[in-house]
């Protein structure tokens, strides 16, 4: 059994000895360097691009505006193209600017430094236009960002209409509203593309990127190619936690300059551009009603969100809707109405960020959840035991309209407060109230999340020479699929792992795909290709069969052998007779992985310094590939969770200028901030698939904040819970502890 | 602006440059060495994913000029492996400190020079949370290095899983 | 984030650094770690570099009489190493290991952060505590600032253009000093939202002399003169403490808007820090 081995990583290897390829490792011969003149204001006019003086500065190949470059296609929506009808989005501004840092001319050098030196010598002049930061303001003000189509790009209701007769009659009402800060996601390598024209009018991109077959489709697309001439090949990726998902505006300018000089051209986004965003994470304004009767039980649960998608909807409307359909979380909520609309604004676009719209949910009904608690003077652990879907009560059906595949909530809850030592804590809390000390609080979410997002190609081949090629569709940006896609092919074919080798990134290889976001990878891809390999045995044994002129049914299959009629022959042998090979697309259904996380800190009376004591993982991933990659993965994103709650903030002056323009500005944890971390599961295999795994990756992002933030409010035992918004600095805990 | 001929000294080996006086070390290590091992994460001295070792001293590659390091000697994760894996870059792995893998190269020579001036410093656990919160990871969440630089130095305080 | 074009010049000699910055136009290069970063992002565009990184003596750090002079190349690692003895030494060790991480500090100067003069610097405000002086020199010759007027206001120093920091002299700081250091910063990876500095000399159990030092407190590094005032003549005690921290925040602090704060919260952190710098001065020694 290889599903389940904690195997050390094959990637490992090359990433040790600085030789791995990420794009700008690249060395593609005649390679020219892009950069881009960008807007510095965030909303106006554009009135000129003057590029004369850039074209003229030494090793300045060339310097483009929108109107050198009529071909150039809009940026496509990621999804949900009605949000984006009446708003186009060229890649080169072509008279409006809507965000500080929007493309408004390219300019291609000989290397970065000349292309910087010629940017700063193009002069463009915009008549700045009233800048909207809020999205609830945005969706109400008189102000347009686009003539002739509203702030609100998209609005959608989800549930019923609750009858007011509930709010009226319920023992207890709470309300509050919540603000999703808006993050970035800050993978260490930035954003890059480099594009290469191919004789006869195709293209090869290398790009750092989570989905290469939805690039190589929207570049055909926009610039009217075949899709069989546009190679997409994904080497090393630096990180990418839901940013390198999209098509972004440059590379489509710099597909443009590559095909107009016939040259190759790439772009190495810099930390400035990165910070600067697009793209950014979350960004929701939210405003919660839930209501309880005397013992906890809830009746009903409202949110409104106010989703801040900034100067274009194109990559981040649909991540609201994702907030919508988790909204009731792991409950059972006889009247649920859910409305949210994604709202343009003066900011840098958002984007799915690690988690994207799932640990927004989980933020706004955990919180009110604990705050329920706290009205009613009931323990937080204990109401949500009372409001927990069963565990016999799957499939649910949620009133948002997910249906919930398995779980045991109060499983991982109850594991989540024997590893935190709750009634210890509680004990130690009680203790310090009476008696004095600093102000300590104990936190809890108990998360359900959704992993997958639709279908997924795995194929498997056998090879003469005794090993086995996987292709997937997915996309490893760091993730190791090199290691654990193999593990499961090898633990269907009863063979060694180290025989299999997986090709997946390179779109002139793998027919198609999805790519890798939203946990899927292995939940899907690999699932893809666990039935994969089972075909491949059963056409194995197809052929073993006419070999031997036996029915299928008497040739036996064990460990890469093949037995029928007195004869064995092994995979190898039989692949030596013609291709063997099994492909196959996979769609299961959505997946729920759920845990429940719990936070034990400090609040420093003084200053109001929160200082994390234990923070417990238990996430449920059904069947666990390999330990160590999961493992890996809940480490990072529970860190990344401590981000968001406590240090994490893109932040923007009045004027809509980004003030977190640097990595001392815009803070994510250091080992330093890392504190004492329990990690534990519970198992409860995914039952729509045959290899049993749900998505593993953005757990942490989900369960970590609202328990950090959970804790903080129960160390200061507040009543009024609007003044905690994340990130928590000490200032925050101060000011709402008065 | 006119090059300057500078020689950079790489894990021992003379490169001959005609480097600008802007061209920072860690370009003329990636553009003009060939050495691309050395990544750029921030280019403001933050991440630390361009650390190498000047004269065994860890310093952020992009906040130093080319032209500078005549004369120095200078280490690169390339020069980590003599035939078989340095023992970082072995534990590296083992501790599964590295996921996308883009921040290592920094980390590995951070640690390096660290340890080879004094593998004490993992008995100290203050100035080891000292020097690896100097570089960012945004992946593992850190403990896997930790524990990584501790097992490198054939030193894992007991107590420790 | 690529520097701009410049000329380079590698000086071997003081001559050189200043025949070089006579054009006024040329910036001093010594560790490079704020100027150089500023380059990247293209908000410091010298014309021209002289690179001090090869002066002979440059590096030196030297005790004589009552007084240390530390030169333009002396290295923030240096003070970790025990370049300076006693408790000043002990001062500037317990304050540099909060300054930035081990590899800015191999490479970054402490008068490359005086003439910077980031608003929130730690050596500023240490030196602007201690009444340190320093030593300027250009075309026009040598002259002596004194540590209180040399910062004018954020990036913004005495030293004229054609001028090199050339040397920092610290007061040895007299038998029976204690001194404490307290910071307030969000991360690990961030500048402090304030500091205080505190170096305290008890003679017969009694405050004969205090230096108080604030950082990013007010548009320039501060000396505490209120909170030192609060101090004399009085045994360290916890009244005279509060009394200092109490001076410190309503008197010598004259903070300005910035992120994640009121002004009401930086008073606050003033007087806390003070007392915390205070107390570890008591009990640390």
């Amino acid at each position: 059994m290889t599903i389940g081995a904690r195997l050390r990583r094959r990637e490992d290897h090359r990433l040790v000895r600085g030789a791995g390829c990420y794009v700008g490792d690249l060395r593609v011969a005649g390679c020219l360097d892009a950069v881009f003149v960008r807007s510095d204001l965030a909303h106006g006019d554009l009135r000129q691009v003057d590029l004369e003086a850039a074209r003229a500065t030494p090793g300045v190949v060339a310097a483009w505006s929108s109107a050198d470059l009529p071909f150039l296609p809009d940026t496509p929506p990621m999804m949900d193209p009605e949000s984006v009808r009446g708003r186009p989005w060229p890649p080169l501004a072509t008279d409006r600017v809507r965000y500080v840092g929007q493309p408004v001319a390219v300019v291609v050098g000989d290397d970065r430094y000349v292309a910087e030196d010629g940017r700063d010598a193009a002069r463009v002049r915009i008549d700045a236009l009233p800048v909207l930061l809020d999205p609830a303001e945005a969706a109400d003000s008189p102000v347009r960002l686009f003539a002739g189509a509203g702030n609100v790009a998209s609005e959608k209701t989800f549930g019923e209409p609750i009858d007011e007769a509930v709010w009226q009659q319920a023992t207890v009402v709470v309300e509050a509203t919540y603000r999703q800060q808006l993050l970035a996601h800050t993978y260490l390598e930035t954003r890059a593309i480099l594009v290469r024209p191919e004789p006869g009018g195709g293209l090869t991109v290398w790009v750092s990127h989570q989905a290469p077959h939805r690039l190589r489709r929207d570049l055909a697309g926009g610039f009217g190619l075949r899709e069989e001439n546009v190679r997409v090949i994904v080497p090393d990726v630096g990180g990418a936690f839901g940013g390198k998902s999209e098509t972004w505006p440059e590379y489509l300018a710099v597909v443009a300059a590559a095909r107009r000089l016939n040259r190759p051209v790439r772009w190495l986004e810099d930390r400035a551009e990165a910070l600067t965003g697009p793209p950014h994470g979350r960004g929701q304004n939210q405003r919660v009603r839930l209501a309880a009767d005397a013992d906890g039980r809830m009746l009903a649960y409202e949110l409104h969100i106010d989703a801040d998608v900034g100067g274009y909807p194109h990559t981040g409307a649909f991540v609201p809707m994702a907030t919508s359909m988790m909204a009731t979380g792991a409950y059972t909520i006889p009247q649920v109405s859910v409305r949210s609309r994604a709202v343009v604004t003066n900011t840098a676009p958002t984007s799915p960020y690690r988690g994207a719209g799932r640990p927004e949910a989980a933020s706004a009904i955990e919180r009110t959840v604990d705050l329920l608690a706290h009205r009613l003077g009931l323990d937080p652990a204990e109401v949500r035991r009372r409001n927990f879907i069963g565990p016999d009560a799957f499939p649910y059906d949620t009133p948002t309209g997910f249906t919930y595949d398995s779980g045991d909530y109060a499983a991982a809850l109850d594991v989540a407060l024997r590893e935190v030592d709750y009634s210890g804590w509680r004990s130690e809390q009680a203790r310090r109230r009476r008696e004095g000390g600093v102000p300590l609080g104990i936190g809890l979410c108990t998360y359900v999340e959704r992993s997958g997002a639709g279908e997924e190609f795995g194929a498997v081949e056998a090879c003469p020479d005794g090993t086995f090629v996987a292709l997937s569709g997915c996309c490893s940006t760091g993730q190791g699929h090199e290691t654990s896609f193999p593990q499961v092919v090898a633990d269907v074919l009863g063979i060694e792992p180290e025989r299999v080798r997986l090709v997946e990134r390179d779109t002139a290889v793998v027919p198609s795909g999805i790519g890798s976001f939203a946990s899927r990878s292995m939940q899907t891809g690999g699932a893809a290709l666990h039935r994969a390999a089972g075909k491949l045995i059963e056409a194995a044994r197809q052929r073993m069969a006419e070999t031997c002129a036996v029915p299928v049914g008497e040739v036996t299959y064990d460990a890469g052998v093949l037995a029928a009629a007195g004869r064995s022959m092994t995979l190898a042998e039989l692949a030596g007779t013609g291709q063997l090979r099994a492909d196959n697309t996979f769609a299961p259904p959505e997946g729920f992985p759920f845990g429940a996380y719990a936070a034990v800190v400090e609040v420093e009376p003084e200053l109001g310094e929160v200082t994390v004591l234990r923070l417990v993982a238990v996430d449920d991933y059904g069947v666990v590939v390999n330990p160590l990659i999961v493992d890996g993965q809940g480490y990072g994103s529970t860190v990344q969770g401590l981000g968001q709650a406590l240090y994490e903030d893109v932040r923007y002056d009045p004027d809509g200028r980004p003030l977190t323009r640097s990595l001392l500005d815009y803070l994510i944890p250091t080992l330093s901030e890392v504190p004492a971390l329990r990690f534990a599961e519970t198992r409860t295999p995914n039952p729509n698939t045959p290899l049993g795994a749900k998505g593993a990756g953005e757990a942490g992002c989900i369960g970590a904040p609202p328990a950090i933030v959970n804790a903080v409010a129960d160390a200061l035992a507040l009543d009024a819970r609007d003044a905690l918004q994340m990130p928590l600095t000490p200032y925050t805990c101060w000011s709402a502890a008065r | 602006m006119t090059a300057l001929r500078t020689t950079l000294t790489v894990n021992g080996r003379p490169y001959d440059l005609d480097v600008e006086p802007r061209r920072t070390l860690a370009d003329a290590l990636r553009e003009d060495c060939g050495l691309t091992g050395t990544h750029l994460g921030c280019e403001h001295g933050v991440c630390g994913a361009c650390t190498v070792l000047v004269d065994g001293q860890a310093v952020r590659s992009c906040l130093l000029f080319a032209v500078q390091c005549t004369d120095a000697e200078i280490r690169t994760v390339e020069g980590l492996a003599d035939g078989a894996e340095h023992p970082l870059q072995t534990a590296f792995s083992a501790e599964h400190a590295l996921q996308c893998g883009f921040c290592t190269p920094g980390f590995l020579m951070l640690a390096v020079g660290a340890l080879e001036k004094d593998p004490g410093v993992v008995r100290d656990a203050e100035r080891l949370r000292e020097l690896l919160t100097s570089n960012l990871c945004r992946c593992t969440g850190y403990e896997a290095i930790r524990r990584a630089v501790v097992a490198a130095a054939g030193d894992r305080p007991a107590g420790e899983d | 984030m690529k520097p701009a074009p410049f000329e380079y010049v590698a000086a071997r000699s003081a001559d050189d650094v200043v025949a070089a910055l006579a054009d006024g136009r040329t910036e001093v290069l010594a560790g490079g770690q704020s100027l150089v970063l500023e380059m990247n992002y293209r908000t410091r565009r010298p014309a021209r570099l002289v690179d001090i990184n090869r002066v002979p003596g440059f590096d030196t750090v030297e005790a004589i009489g009552d007084t240390v002079r530390i030169g333009p190349l002396v290295r923030h690692q240096a003070f970790e190493s025990g370049a300076v003895p006693g408790q000043l030494g002990a001062l500037l060790h317990r304050v540099v290991r909060h300054i930035a991480h081990p590899p800015i500090r191999t490479r970054g100067t402490m008068l490359g952060s005086l003439a910077y003069a980031h608003p929130a610097a730690e050596w500023p405000a240490v030196i602007t505590a201690l009444g340190a002086e320093l030593d300027l020199v250009g075309a026009g010759g040598r002259r002596t600032v004194a540590a209180g007027d040399f910062f004018l206001a954020p990036f913004r120093t005495a030293r004229r253009p054609d001028e090199l920091l050339a040397e920092v002299r610290l007061p040895v700081l007299p038998a029976g000093t204690v001194i404490g250091f307290a910071e307030h910063r969000r991360t690990h990876a961030s500048f402090a939202q304030l500091a205080v500095i505190a170096a305290v000399t008890l003679a017969d159990g009694r405050v004969s002399s205090a230096s108080i030092g604030l950082v990013n407190a007010a548009d320039r590094p501060v000396r505490a003169r209120a909170a030192e005032a609060a101090l004399l003549g009085r045994p360290l005690d916890d009244p005279a403490v509060a009394a200092a921290a109490r001076a410190a925040a309503e008197q010598d602090a004259d903070p300005g808007p910035q992120p994640y704060t009121d002004l009401a919260y930086q008073r606050h952190t003033v007087a806390v820090l003070t007392r915390r710098a205070l107390d570890q001065a008591r009990t640390e020694g």
